[in-house]
């Protein structure tokens, strides 16, 4: 039998790969192609909802 | 002394804070637990009356005795970006690394301790009642009859997860969702089910409190909308602290032992804010985004501070 709850749970919605930033090992941070922080843009950080409340469900369960 | 930041590569959140940290001018190792072994190396030696370490990643060195403050954000599970994975070797980096760092003077946001106890979504709705705040009235059971009188009770329910956790093979969201006047409950003994009176909120409150720093937004919300996670309607304001509430939190704080708490609260039609959740490691970033509270700063500088005498 299944359980309760999971009569309620629905497919994740995957999230669009857009990463246009990438993992800088000397600066600890991640940054755009142009070198700059990936935290200074505004609308990469809305966009790739990497902040949301969400952002960590999928592997970690801290919303 | 160095800030050691546990997370995965790609979490800008923890990026936020690296860059404060940076321009406080603080030294900081930012590693992903899931690197060890592999890019992770790790040493420590217990002679005589004490024990000297390090941790290498990459480039980077650190003493464990020079570590003032560990930040435990997004990591990884030890060992899972091993070539060969087991759960016995996860076990083992685990173990090799929480234990040699949880011996040192560093402060911790949050002690793993703390984290593990403050994850029981049951032992925070004791904790939540004990500290004075508002809490709907709610259900954990595996009896089909006990859930059954509960909805005759309170009739009107939502059903969530126990742990928090999403169902993950395959992948599958749970949402805080309303159940039906008619639903029908025998599948409760297929599993621990929580079930709480439904709140009809009029907004939801994410309240971040970082060492006894309040940062506390409100989003309105449709009355009929149960879980705000998933809707992407409205955006956060700043929003004042009850006195009460204060209060609530600092008891909560103290007795849960954090240094870091994210706070989800439903905003009722009189204004009362009812505790859901304290999630010990909850996002702050598109808090921030919305409303410039400066939250990483106050991380930041938490973690910036000296160690333990």
């Amino acid at each position: 039998m299944r359980p309760f709850a999971l009569s309620y749970a629905r497919p994740a919605v995957k999230p669009e790969a857009t990463t246009p930033y990438t993992y800088d090992a000397t600066r600890q941070l991640n940054v755009l192609p142009d070198g700059s922080p990936a935290t200074s843009s505004r609308l990469v950080l809305l966009a790739t909802s990497a902040t949301a409340s969400t952002a960590g469900s999928k592997t970690h369960f801290d919303d | 002394m160095t800030v050691l930041v546990l997370t995965c590569e790609e979490d800008l959140t923890a990026d936020m804070v690296v860059a404060n940290l940076h321009d406080l001018g603080v030294p900081l190792v930012r590693l992903d637990p899931a690197d060890l072994p592999g890019r992770i190396d790790l040493s420590a030696e217990y002679v005589g009356k004490g024990f000297h370490g390090y941790l290498k990643t990459d480039e980077r060195m650190v003493s464990l005795s020079g570590l003032r403050s560990v930040w435990v954000r997004r990591p990884g599970a030890p060992g899972s970006r091993a070539a060969e994975q087991s759960t016995w070797l996860t076990e083992e980096s685990e173990q090799a690394l929480y234990g040699m760092l949880t011996a040192t003077r560093a402060r911790w946001m949050n002690h793993p301790a703390a984290a593990v106890q403050a994850r029981y979504k049951p032992w925070q709705l004791h904790t939540a009642q004990q500290s004075g705040f508002a809490v709907p009235a709610t259900l954990i059971t595996s009896f089909p009859a006990v859930a059954r009188q509960f909805a005759a009770a309170y009739q009107d329910l939502v059903v969530k997860s126990v742990s928090g956790k999403h169902p993950g093979d395959p992948p599958m969201v749970l949402p805080t969702t309303r159940i039906g006047l008619d639903a029908d409950f025998t599948a409760v003994a297929a599993g621990p089910t929580l079930l709480q009176q439904h709140i009809r909120k009029q907004a939801d409150i994410r309240l971040t409190c970082v060492d006894g720093r309040l940062f506390a937004a409100r989003k309105e919300a449709d009355p009929e909308e149960v879980d705000g996670r998933f809707t992407q309607n409205g955006s956060w304001k700043p929003a004042e602290v009850p006195d009460l509430v204060r209060r609530s939190v600092a008891a909560y704080m103290s007795a849960a032992q954090l240094a870091y708490g994210a706070f989800d609260f439903a905003e009722d039609g009189s204004g009362t804010w009812w505790f859901l959740e304290c999630n010990q490691g909850g996002q702050f970033g598109f808090i921030q985004l919305d409303t410039d509270q400066p939250i990483t700063q106050a991380i930041a500088t938490w973690l910036a501070a000296a160690p333990l005498a």
